[in-house]
């Protein structure tokens, strides 16, 4: 049996530190889908714009367990957050991917949206 | 003339009442209509030939011609489809946009959707002899031009929604008859065994769908098993996509190889197993081992895929397969109802699930996980 292709447990950039102890990471991955073919945005604001991603982010309920997917073929997000030495992470059915969840993974794909499939 | 009660559950009005291989002309069908002697086969003969159906039930009249040159009417379970737009937002169900009784409209996307339930409607009846989805005639819905460039078509429990696809990678999923057959698929399995969409069961799931796929595109175009593409999605990449589907289920991992999206992920064998925490544990994945079981087994038989090989497939799906099946549980229910056809049928699916490693060569299963 093969390992998996998969990636990191928490898969934020490896040098997302160089930000320093200021930096702020965000990545939403969209996986599953009738072509299973996994989808990746990231965004590493600096300086003034963290302020406004820190909003986005500070403003969903990390801890809150959202309800199962129902159904078949349906996108599942994964959403890392890493705000200095914190790291938050949240997977959500696209179904219930509403409100501020919503909000910060629209903003991410906004913001990386020359970023290819992979 | 044998008159067969419909398989459609405990309502009074049993409309799909079949008039079974019956040497009916279309005289004594009229007659029947108005029989009193004959009620069940009177109001089924009504409802050929006088009254639209009710709406929560249909038939349909099918006509063909015998050896000896006779005319056989059969009164057979009918679709009721209801097709509705939701204009590309993510709101369901949407506006109504073609109902059963309705032509063709100018919205190719509409009709695609529309003949795609049919066929899946009609492979189900003429190979399963299964009314609609759940057995009972359920009435078939589906959503056409949902979201924004939206990448994915999906069975949300109650319907079947599509979208345009971004224009770049993909195109509109209805344009794949294997695409409207999996998500129908979704909804039968749904209603049988309810596999857990979650790993190995998860992963049975997606192949179980993939074959009602292929049983719907082949049973649509009169292809046996060596004819067939075995591909599942093929049409829904643009142009500019290195690829010819999204799966093949006869050869896994060869679908698409492109720059851009990389390589089909999925493995042939259990060698190939991979362990994910995405995709609800790489179910789109994983499911290509028990995909290539399934084709190896009907390409091994020969024929129509449906007659044989997929109504082994799909005794052991109804037959009190567990909602957590493993591949190793499927694969033992298969052969169990392979084998009660008779041995050569037995070792054909024993030979394929040892081709993909969920069994051994002697037919003990394997431990997997």
């Amino acid at each position: 049996m093969s390992e998996p292709s998969a990636d990191p447990p928490v898969g934020l950039p490896a040098d997302s530190d160089a930000a320093g102890d200021d930096g702020v990471a965000i990545r939403v991955a969209r996986s599953g889908g009738i072509a299973g073919m996994s989808r990746r945005w990231s965004v590493q604001p600096s300086g003034g714009e963290a302020e406004h991603w820190m909003v986005l982010v500070e403003r969903c309920p990390w801890d809150e367990k959202p309800p199962p997917g129902t159904g078949a073929d349906r996108f599942v997000w994964r959403i890392e957050v890493r705000i200095r030495r914190q790291r938050h992470e949240q997977v959500i059915p696209e179904e219930h991917l509403s409100g501020p969840w919503r909000d910060l993974v629209d903003a991410v794909r906004e913001a990386d949206s020359g970023a290819k499939p992979a | 003339m044998t008159i067969h009660e419909g398989r459609g559950g405990p309502h009074g009005l049993e409309v799909q009442a079949r008039i079974h291989q019956g040497i009916v002309p279309s005289y004594l069908l009229a007659k029947l209509a108005e029989s009193e002697r004959y009620a069940q086969a009177a109001e089924a003969a009504r409802q050929t030939l006088i009254a639209p159906a009710p709406a929560e039930h249909r038939a349909q009249l099918r006509l063909s011609i015998d050896e000896n040159g006779s005319l056989v009417a059969s009164v057979e379970a009918a679709p009721n489809r209801t097709i509705s737009d939701a204009h590309g937002t993510e709101t369901l169900p949407g506006t109504v946009v073609r109902t059963e009784d309705e032509p063709t409209v100018a919205d190719v996307a509409v009709n695609q959707a529309f003949d795609g339930l049919g066929a899946t409607f009609q492979m189900l009846l003429d190979a399963f002899q299964r009314n609609s989805i759940d057995g009972k005639g359920l009435p078939l819905d589906a959503t056409v031009h949902y979201g924004s460039g939206y990448d994915n078509a999906f069975w949300n429990g109650e319907r079947m929604v599509f979208g345009d696809g971004d224009g770049q990678v993909f195109q509109g999923f209805t344009g794949s008859t294997t695409v409207i057959g999996h998500e129908l698929g979704h909804g039968v399995i749904q209603y049988t065994a309810g596999l857990e969409y979650q790993g190995q069961p998860g992963a049975l799931n997606e192949s179980l769908a993939d074959v009602f796929g292929a049983l719907t595109e082949q049973h649509l175009l009169d292809q046996t098993a060596d004819q067939a593409s075995w591909l599942i999605g093929a049409g829904i990449f643009t142009p500019a996509v290195h690829g010819k589907a999204l799966r093949s289920m006869l050869h896994p991992g060869t679908a698409y190889d492109d720059p851009e999206l990389g390589k089909d992920p999925q493995p042939a064998d259990m060698s190939g197993y991979v362990q994910t925490s995405d995709d609800n544990g790489g179910v789109h994945i994983n499911s290509g081992i028990p995909n290539r079981a399934f084709a190896l087994f009907a390409v091994e038989l020969g024929g129509y895929a449906w007659e044989k090989a997929g109504s082994v497939w799909y005794r052991a799906l109804t037959g009190g397969l567990p909602a957590s099946a493993t591949f190793a549980q499927f694969a033992k229910a298969t052969i169990t109802e392979a084998d009660a056809l008779d041995t050569s049928t037995g070792d054909a699916a024993r030979a394929a699930w040892a081709s993909v490693g969920v069994i051994k060569a002697t037919g003990d299963e394997r431990t997997v996980g």
